[in-house]
């Protein structure tokens, strides 16, 4: 698998600058007691003061206000960029866990012809040991070398598919309007939806010029996140989805739904591997990793707002 | 260049209408009544793309679709549904369909999807062939 050749995905992960070092928790008080006491101070004191003096005290505490403003904002970036690697990092963890997945079943499928041949090779040695071969035991060695033969060819199967695997999921990129590429998957959700009173509302923006993406496989993403949106509303309820542009190079498609929402404690675990909240038959728990696999392999990122009881908002951003 | 397009369906209605509206427009287009018929075929000759109905008697379109995609997978297949199951949409989506189209299918449109899927044919062989 070494002839992978990474296709226009780096962006996307790379993107985001490095964590800034977990600065000290610095304490919030000044920021939030004593600005406004300060405030105050300056209040009272123009009642009191000579306006000169009452100015200069009011300048002070203005400039320590633009001050306190600074540092909050800077506090915010700082815990933001930290968010953004914080998620590169799940990312990266998610890959090495599905690396791992994958090498135990490779290692499982390659194990059984290893052990047969194995077995094979002993019994030959064992026979080719002795003074003599009979003509029997040269009939032996010959179903022997022809059972080795044939698992060897087993495996050269297997690596063989391995192959074509990571062949296949390279995307192949093409040019196609967003909206035609969710079009298809939104009317066939729609008929099963509407039985239910679910009603599936469009915000295409209608001046998004076509971009280049692996078609089906965005296409799997759409259907994916409609489902799960469309299972997460118990009666009636609205799914929207819509297309934007993002800055110049981007542009993002949003499914919403107005559902049961996602729980706080299962937001880090969404994009998790048969990781799920549906009951057992209903959802594997892989939609969404496949979702997230995909979408990074198309150099894109997904997202999730989520309030419970109110729905959840999947978006994923793609390059042009 | 032209396609070589397969359309699969047990009904001979539709199929008619399709060889007569690709016919119409010059592209050479060979039918099957049913997945077994379309997997022979394939097996005689290739095509490029196959427009294809999920529900048939005996295989089913989902998996003729498995069988195609794991024997000649660089053959797009686009497939056609008269009623919307979004399981089974899944299913073909995951499987490597094209796309998954709810009938009825306005022609043009078709058409496109048709010449985008070849187009992706193209683009996928030519990535093959240089390795």
């Amino acid at each position: 698998m070494k002839d992978e050749t990474p296709r226009a995905d780096p962006t996307a992960a790379a993107g985001e600058p490095a964590a800034a070092p977990a600065g000290k928790a610095r304490p919030l008080w000044p920021h939030l007691i004593g600005l406004p006491g300060l405030t105050a101070v300056a209040v009272l004191s123009a009642m009191v003061l000579p306006i000169p003096l009452a100015v200069i005290l009011a300048l002070f505490i203005a400039s320590l206000a633009a001050w306190s403003a600074a540092a909050l904002a800077s506090r915010i970036r700082a815990s933001e960029q930290q968010r953004c690697s914080l998620d590169a990092q799940l990312v990266q963890s998610q890959k090495l866990a599905a690396i791992g997945e994958m090498s135990a079943g490779i290692a499982h499928e390659i194990n059984n012809p290893m052990a047969i041949i194995a077995q094979e090779s002993d019994w030959m040695t064992h026979l080719m040991a002795a003074p003599q071969i009979t003509p029997e035991n040269m009939a032996e060695l010959r179903d022997s070398l022809a059972e080795i033969v044939r698992q060897v060819d087993r495996c050269k199967a297997i690596t063989h598919n391995l192959l074509n695997f990571s062949r296949k999921m390279e995307p192949i990129l093409q040019q196609e309007h967003l909206e035609k590429i969710m079009e298809d998957m939104v009317l066939l959700v729609e008929k099963e939806a509407k039985l239910q009173g679910v009603t599936i509302g469009r915000d295409y923006d209608p001046d998004l010029a076509p971009i280049e993406t692996d078609v089906p496989l965005l296409r799997q993403v759409v259907l994916n996140l409609l489902l799960n949106a469309f299972q997460a509303i118990p009666g009636q309820g609205e799914i929207t989805v819509s297309t934007r542009p993002v800055g110049a190079n981007r542009v993002a498609i949003a499914v919403a739904d107005t559902g049961v929402g996602i729980l706080p404690e299962n937001m880090s675990k969404l994009f998790n591997p048969f990781f799920t909240t549906k009951p057992p038959g209903v959802g594997t728990g892989l939609g969404l990793s496949m979702c997230h696999g995909i979408v990074d392999r198309l150099g894109g990122a997904i997202t999730v707002e989520s309030e419970e009881g109110k729905g959840s908002r999947f978006t994923v951003t793609l390059p042009r | 260049m032209s396609i070589r397009i397969l359309v699969v369906d047990d009904e001979p209605d539709f199929i008619e209408t399709m060889v007569k509206r690709f016919t119409f427009r010059k592209m050479p287009v060979t039918a099957a009544p049913s997945g077994i018929a379309a997997l022979k075929l394939l097996e005689a000759e290739s095509f490029d793309v196959v427009i294809m109905d999920v529900r048939m008697p005996g295989k089913d379109g989902i998996e003729t679709l498995k069988e195609i995609k794991k024997r000649y997978p660089l053959t797009e297949v686009i497939m056609l549904t008269g009623h919307a199951s979004v399981e089974s949409g899944m299913r073909g989506m995951s499987l490597g369909a094209y796309d998954y189209v709810l009938k009825p299918v306005d022609f043009d449109e078709l058409l496109e999807k048709v010449r985008k899927a070849h187009e992706r044919k193209l683009l996928n062989e030519g990535r093959n062939a240089s390795r």
